[in-house]
């Protein structure tokens, strides 16, 4: 057997596992050190196991991620979702789908301290759901908008996954979330549109709420204002060049953690769930990037990722239609397997295929782009059947709402999403404008 | 995904004080981890007022950083926090599924202590050769006790649910299993 066809030959092994439940971590180690003992041997592979966990694991630009994580946990007992949902509400409410617009917009907001999706949904659904309930919104539109706001944690930045794919590609992270930031404003116009045209067609699905008074408008607002700091000195602060991101995460955690004590009423209980819930993410991530990176030594060994590129490069098959065929793989992939995984698993295969085509743009900016649409096509994966978390969580929050109800509310939005992915593919500049202005 | 037949497995002791044991190292962990962003907003405060940031941050991250992601392993693990794509099996026997389990946490187990053993060896490479950080002057081997004892009480972990994967096996009962993500 050719190291090519070994390297071939991993994938459906690893797939397999997958699908026999073995946890993808675990999976990635077992095959890589397979693979590794396959081409080099037992004794390069045991010796390289000495101290290569452990400088992994005690690497500076990996930390980032635990910070970050501990920063969501905290902004989730910060006390800030009610105050950025009345903020939308008290603007959209009176609309007809008003609430679940204002939901979107909650979301979002959140989503500007939170990189994580699950915990958006979850802290959101919390207080959207009720207010949606007493005024009489459909069960299928109330939680289908809250999981679909819920991906938009992880679009607006900051966002965890996006810092792991700019780790993996060495990319610029302040340029990662710059680019991000446009597709996450497009993603909570494109839902609110979405809740717009639906509540037209089933006007019973989201009555109209209670209007506010311009003074309640504004000090609503205004009550949003550590939201607004935090996420301006965290972002601004990595961009400016003020601290690395690393020292962004960390400011972003401690003041989220005070505000989480001082507004959210965060005490020991509160603190110690908090540390448990980050424990458990970091560990499960940390122990996927453990076998990712043994599995991409192997995989590197083969040689096959780069000659899948040359390969495909020199194919001369129209540039757009192997990047759209990558992003439905991805969309495949994503009714059955977590976005990190998918994400570890598929970028070093995918992503030197993507950079060996012509796009017309320069190697970073096609990076950039490759990395926004793949995190789109991704979290969609959270709200898709059968396997999608976000519908899952907010669904345990509304346990009158049947599942099959919540994936169909979710529909809307999933047109919403396949519209906005294929403007980004057309028009690579609405994701690189920003980054193109600030650099 | 969610599946709560609770009953089934009833913690036992050795259950009981194997949770105690993770739970109390994901803390510490967590509290490793809280100290780190203290420190990093003062060396920043630091840098930006005086310039004068704490010597060897950059440091002290990486090695709290190793501390606390090993110390969170074991709690990971133990609460099922490890990501299984559980589509293509839902619909399965429980004892088909707990044999999968069985055969997962038995893999889990070779390969932590396998990385446990290893670990113990790159010790005590770093601990002869008398590597030092940069900066700070600490000696590398310095977080490999710490590394080696997380990495052995995964092991432990790993084999105990194994062993609770056994159960579910000869009893035909699903345990409670918890969904984890981002």
């Amino acid at each position: 057997m050719s190291s090519f066809a070994i390297g071939l030959a991993s994938f459906p092994v690893l797939l397999g596992l997958l699908a026999l439940r073995l946890p993808i971590g675990v999976a990635m180690l077992l095959v890589g050190g397979a693979g590794y003992i396959m081409l080099n041997g037992w004794l390069p592979l045991i010796s390289t196991l000495k101290t290569g966990p452990y400088f992994q694991f005690a690497s500076y630009s990996l930390s980032v991620i635990p910070f970050f994580l501990l920063m969501g946990q905290f902004a989730a007992k910060a006390g800030m979702s009610r105050a950025l949902f009345r903020a939308a509400n008290v603007w959209l409410g009176h609309r007809r789908g008003g609430i679940a617009m204002a939901a979107i917009g909650g979301c979002a907001g959140f989503g500007a301290i939170c990189g994580s999706s699950l915990a958006t949904a979850a802290t959101m659904g919390q207080v959207a759901l009720p207010e949606m309930r007493r005024f009489n919104y459909s069960g299928a539109l109330a939680t289908g908008a809250l999981a679909a706001g819920g991906t938009l944690g992880i679009l607006i930045p900051p966002s965890v996954i996006l810092v792991i794919y700019a780790i993996l590609t060495e990319q610029n992270i302040a340029a990662m979330f710059l680019a991000a930031f446009v597709p996450g404003f497009l993603a909570a116009f494109g839902y609110m549109a979405a809740i717009w045209v639906f509540v037209r067609l089933v006007p019973e699905a989201g009555p109209a709420g209670h209007k506010a008074g311009w003074a309640e408008r504004w000090t609503s607002v205004i009550e949003t204002w550590p939201v607004a700091t935090i996420f301006l000195l965290v972002i601004g602060g990595i961009y400016l060049g003020w601290f690395t991101p690393t020292e962004g995460a960390a400011v972003g955690a401690c003041s989220t953690g005070l505000l989480a004590a001082l507004n959210g009423g965060m005490r020991l209980p509160g603190l110690v769930d908090c540390l448990q819930e980050t424990a458990k993410t970091t560990a499960m991530i940390f122990l996927i990037l453990l076998g990712a990176e043994l599995f991409n030594a192997f995989l590197a060994l083969t040689r096959m990722p780069m000659e899948a590129a040359a390969a495909i490069g020199g194919s001369g098959w129209p540039p757009v239609l192997v990047l759209s065929a990558i992003l439905l793989l991805y969309l495949l992939l994503g009714c059955v397997m977590d976005s990190l995984s998918m994400i570890l698993l598929t970028v070093p295969i995918f992503f030197p295929i993507v950079m060996g085509l012509d796009f017309g743009l320069s190697p970073d900016e096609t990076a950039i782009w490759f990395g926004i649409l793949a995190l789109i096509v991704v979290e969609v994966g959270l709200i898709t059947p059968p396997v999608g978390m976000n519908v899952f969580i907010i669904n345990g929050l509304a346990r009158d709402v049947p599942m099959l109800e919540t994936f169909k509310g979710v529909l809307p939005f999933l047109l919403s999403d396949g519209l906005r992915v294929a403007l980004l593919i057309a028009f690579p500049g609405i994701t690189l404008w920003l980054v193109r202005i600030l650099s | 995904m969610r599946e709560t037949a609770k009953g089934a497995a009833r913690p036992d002791p050795l259950g009981r004080a194997l949770a105690r044991l993770c739970g109390g190292l994901a803390i510490f962990g967590g509290l490793v981890l809280v100290a780190l962003i203290v420190m990093t907003c003062l060396s920043i405060a630091g840098r930006a007022l005086f310039s004068a940031p704490i010597p060897g941050d950059f440091e002290l991250v990486e090695i709290g950083c190793a501390l606390a992601v090993f110390a969170f392993l074991p709690y990971c693990q133990m609460t099922g926090g490890n990501v299984v794509v559980d589509f293509f099996t839902t619909k399965a026997p429980v004892r088909t599924r707990a044999a999968m389990d069985l055969a997962g946490n038995l893999i889990f187990t070779a390969i932590a202590g396998l990385l446990t053993w290893r670990a113990v060896l790159g010790g005590q490479d770093l601990y002869r050769y008398e590597e030092t950080t940069m900066v700070l002057a600490v000696p590398v081997w310095w977080g490999f006790p710490p590394a080696v004892f997380c990495s052995a009480v995964l092991t432990v972990v790993c084999a105990y649910t194994a062993w609770r994967s056994a159960v579910e096996l000869r009893t035909g009962q699903a345990g409670e299993r918890e969904a984890g993500g981002l």
